[in-house]
């Protein structure tokens, strides 16, 4: 579904992705680990538009997505969260959803005016699942400014989801989180599988990505040093090496 | 007694000063972006309703307005292309100077379809009085602000009941994010210019309307007019806007009963004022570090 080839980004002398080959089938839920700076975030960045691509290829199903800007992706099916919270924090818990309903597929779905002036019917109805889903259906009404840090993570991931997406990126979505707020978005990312959703887990709480993916890929200066099962990649010495330096036990 | 006679009348026309500085504050919300030519622009709307009342002889007052509109809505989509669609937003002046070009180029186009000169402008009830008590006011001023209190209702119903407006209020607070919500950062910034471009329009023909005369020396004047007006209410606040363009036309049209001469001097002082107590405006946000 998901297909990096050779995908690399430098800025300046950096190479912050270098050479990157990375595929994620449909119904998949795979992580993407690596220390600090290992170009995690930017793959996500790359891969949704935000950042120009320096060299490389990125194939979304059939569509080649390498050059489309950001506001096209999510009309291909492509939805993200982001790892420094980034909500609308003037509008309402149920604008912020609203608004991100706002792909090809709801457009053709309810024509021009439907989409503009009313949104009415199913797109409230989606909204109120999301807001069901992600448990904020009692501050449908709050500013999103005006949210705890754990309620603004649950909205930030409810509005990707409001998209309807067929490919969600989440970047570090348990980052703050205490760990009974872990079990819970564990919970969801696994119950998203159910409604087939493919998931790419951008993540350093190793608790939630070890208990919900399915694969994993390790990322280190910008290149992919591993890839296998959560207990392959436990095993795995150069792994080890990445994250606590050459010679370290455990 | 004439002082507040006055001072009502400029509250009342004052909401066509509160129009620009709408203009001017939205797109400063959502871009970040001074349009220096937007006041230019909205004249030049006006210029293009007066150059159809003209040829056409006899157009009821309404449609010279909403022609006036309509162009400035057009010349608003024109300075979003030519001005900021394709120049690098990440310098802060590039576009800047380039509304300052623009602005000059309207001023030259008025010029010359004004031959120099100010021209007749169809009037809305110019003889019509209310007289209420002591006070005496002319029922063209109360239209001015009927219209003027419509537009800016329609905006705010635009703005927070209609997804087109919660897109561009989404945009304004979160670019990047409102992108990967599929909102196109090009579609909605063009709106934003359209939709001011529209009210700066409807202004432009007000003002010269309740004069019954259309300056060619306005663009200028207005410009800085709006400039003030937006400043005094804060940048990017819509109700600071429209509090202080009542104030300006409130300040202008009290001090033209003592002197005409001092009414822009009084304008400007009360800029410096507002400059030296409260920089952030009426109900601007100043980004203090604390």
């Amino acid at each position: 579904m998901l297909e990096l080839k050779g995908l690399s980004k430098h800025f300046g002398g950096v190479r912050a992705v270098d050479g990157l080959d990375f595929a994620v089938k449909k119904g998949e839920i795979v992580g993407l680990i690596g220390p600090n700076g290992s170009g995690k975030s930017t793959t996500v960045n790359l891969i949704c538009g935000v950042f120009p691509v320096t060299s490389g290829t990125i194939a979304f199903g059939a569509h080649d997505i390498t050059k489309a800007p950001p506001h096209q992706c999510l009309s291909l099916g492509i939805a993200r969260t982001f790892q420094n919270i980034r909500l609308f924090n003037e509008l309402t818990v149920w604008q912020n959803l609203w608004v991100a309903q706002n792909s090809a597929k709801h457009r053709k779905e309810r024509g021009f005016l439907g989409r503009w002036a009313g949104g009415r019917g199913q797109a409230r109805r989606s909204v109120e699942r999301y807001l069901e889903f992600s448990a904020l259906a009692a501050k449908r009404d709050e500013l999103a400014g005006n949210l705890s840090f754990g309620e603004q993570r649950r909205l930030e991931l409810a509005r990707a989801l409001a998209a309807e997406p067929d490919l969600l990126l989440l970047d570090e979505p348990a980052a703050g989180m205490n760990s009974e707020e872990v079990g819970q978005l564990a919970d969801r990312i696994r119950s998203l599988k159910g409604q087939g959703k493919t998931v790419v887990l951008v993540e350093h709480v190793m608790e939630l990505v070890m208990g919900v993916t399915e694969r994993i890929a390790v990322l280190n200066f910008g290149r992919k040093i591993a890839e296998g099962t959560p207990a392959e990649i436990q095993a795995n010495q150069a792994v080890r090496e990445a994250y606590l330096g050459t010679g370290a036990k455990i | 007694m004439v002082l507040v006679q006055a001072i009502i009348d400029g509250i009342l026309v004052g909401t066509t000063y509160a129009l620009i500085g709408i203009g001017f504050t939205l797109i400063f919300g959502v871009m970040h972006k001074l349009n220096l030519a937007f006041a230019a622009a909205s004249i030049a709307g006006a210029f293009a309703s007066l150059v159809a009342w003209q040829h056409f002889k006899d157009l009821p007052v309404p449609l010279v307005f909403l022609i006036s509109a309509a162009a400035a809505g057009v010349l608003g989509y024109l300075i979003y292309l030519t001005c900021f669609r394709f120049i690098p937003l990440k310098s802060p002046l590039a576009t800047l100077m380039a509304t300052v070009g623009m602005l000059i180029f309207l001023e030259e186009i008025v010029t010359h379809v004004s031959d120099g000169k100010a021209q007749n402008y169809p009037g809305m009830l110019p003889d019509a009085r209310w007289t209420l008590g002591p006070l005496d006011i002319r029922v063209d001023y109360i239209l001015v602000f009927a219209i003027s209190v419509a537009a800016m209702l329609l905006l705010l119903a635009l703005l927070y009941r209609t997804r087109l407006g919660i897109a561009t209020r989404a945009v304004a607070q979160q670019p990047v994010a409102a992108q990967l919500c599929g909102i196109s950062l090009d579609r909605t910034n063009a709106a934003t210019f359209v939709m001011s471009g529209v009210l700066g329009g409807l202004a432009g023909a007000m003002i010269g309307s309740s004069a019954e005369l259309l300056s060619n020396l306005l663009p200028l004047q207005l410009t800085v007019k709006g400039l003030i007006v937006t400043v005094i209410g804060g940048l990017g606040s819509i109700p600071g806007a429209i509090v202080a363009g009542l104030l300006v036309g409130a300040v202008e049209k009290g001090v033209e009963t003592w002197s005409v001469l001092a009414r822009d001097l009084c304008v400007m002082l009360l800029i410096f004022v507002f400059l030296v107590a409260k920089p952030a405006g009426i109900f601007g946000k100043l980004n203090v570090r604390d």
